[in-house]
């Protein structure tokens, strides 16, 4: 019974280590604060290019 | 392409709740080729009686009754609204009389059988314009404009959420216990129906909705015009009792319209040597988008404006043309980007940032 409760003890102990690394490692980054649906008009819709956004250039 | 017809003779078989709404759409639009004869066709002596007082308020002449009781001149269109299974018998005898056809079947295997008739027609120079709805049809137009920005194609993910009439109702129902056809890494794979969650944002007020694999026949119809892409799938919106139902015959009658619904197309891609995702969707009611987008490919079929042979919207020659088309109806069409909305630049994408620049995602 005491050899179940230590391995339970110890998996506990170890899956909190794992999960505090994680927590302390990796921000997770910030989800998106901006943007949404847009409704396009009868003009945007003949061409989608000109609302992409242009590719990064090479030497960024 | 098709030729301009002269005749501007248009047949509704199914006047179910799209087919009111195909009917309405075509007596109301006073732009593009005349429509001159309207014949209508269902079943149940109501729906015709309720789509014909639709129609006398134009100066279109309206004949009723069944197809193959026509005697003399054929209709230049036949658009199919019937319940699914019924549409491929059909189709082959209005191509038989010569006539073009628009179907509104979401059934993969009658949009695979539709297809099929693909030789038949383009040797005939009719048009078999397969999938012209809500999803497919609608939902293709989206993903074809959103590839069209793009350089290549890679991957294309379809949902829906609500449904139209009391059979596609029904049919929603019958698709989650289907397995779904996904085209992935050049193959297809076919999926159980009601598995492979994912939360989908559509429009307000649709919002987000779970979406599920169903037998729905969106990749397909995307194969025919992106057959280099890496994944190709369709999802619907359910909810849990929808899938724990789906096994069981629909437990209650389904509603006569089942309200706002909305249709989404992400598309992975490559523009200009960076990787570029374009996301459109459509808020509106299934069956009023399903009747505008019907009955407006077969006012392009009758102007000349589709191609011969068997083919969905995917494959449309001018998807952003038909989509301007649709506007007065209510269809717009939104895309999801970045930026302020309404107060700053707002820009389709997001911009990508340098290297080093962005969040530390750990």
């Amino acid at each position: 019974m005491l050899t179940l409760v230590r391995r339970v003890m110890a998996a506990l102990g170890l899956a909190g280590l794992i999960a505090t690394l994680f927590r302390l490692r990796g921000s997770g980054g910030v989800p998106p604060q901006t943007g949404g649906w847009q409704e396009l008009t009868p003009a945007e819709l003949a061409d989608l290019k000109p609302l992409l956004v242009p590719p990064p250039s090479s030497n960024n | 392409m098709t030729t301009a017809t002269g005749s501007g003779f248009v047949a509704v078989v199914g006047l179910g709740t799209t087919g009111t709404h195909i009917v309405r759409t075509l007596t109301e639009n006073s732009t593009g080729p005349a429509l001159r004869r309207l014949h209508l066709h269902d079943r149940e002596s109501e729906a015709v009686a309720r789509s014909r007082q639709i129609a006398a308020t134009t100066s279109t002449t309206i004949s009723t009754g069944p197809l193959n009781a026509l005697s003399g001149e054929q209709p230049d269109v036949v658009i199919l609204a019937t319940d699914c299974g019924t549409h491929a018998d059909a189709a082959s005898q209005a191509l038989t009389r010569g006539s073009h056809v628009v179907s509104i079947s979401d059934d993969p295997d009658e949009v695979l059988a539709l297809l099929a008739f693909d030789e038949r027609a383009a040797g005939r120079n009719l048009s078999l314009v397969v999938g012209a709805g809500m999803a497919p049809g609608l939902s293709c137009l989206l993903a074809r404009l959103a590839g069209d920005g793009l350089d290549r194609v890679d991957a294309i993910n379809l949902a829906k959420a609500g449904t139209g009439g009391p059979a596609c109702a029904r049919r929603h129902h019958h698709a989650l216990k289907q397995p779904g056809r996904d085209w992935v890494g050049g193959g297809w794979e076919l999926r159980r129906g009601g598995s492979g969650r994912d939360l989908a944002w559509f429009p307000e007020p649709i919002g987000a909705r779970d979406c599920y694999r169903a037998a729905l026949p969106g990749p397909i119809l995307l194969h025919r015009q992106y057959p280099d892409a890496r994944r190709l799938s369709a999802r619907v919106s359910a909810t849990r009792r929808d899938r724990f139902t789906s096994w069981l015959p629909m437990l209650r009658k389904p509603h006569q319209d089942g309200g706002p619904g909305a249709i989404r197309a992400e598309v992975r891609g490559v523009r200009d040597g960076a990787a570029e995702t374009v996301v459109l969707a459509v808020m509106a009611h299934p069956s009023v988008s399903a009747g505008a987008v019907a009955a407006n490919a077969a006012r392009a079929v009758l102007g000349g404006r589709a191609p011969v042979g068997a083919h969905g919207l995917a494959r449309w020659p001018e998807p952003g043309r038909f989509l301007q088309e649709l506007h007065p109806y209510g269809i717009t069409v939104s895309a999801f980007g970045g930026g302020q909305m309404n107060t700053g630049p707002w820009q389709l994408t997001e911009p990508v940032e340098s290297p080093g620049a962005g969040a530390d995602n750990g």
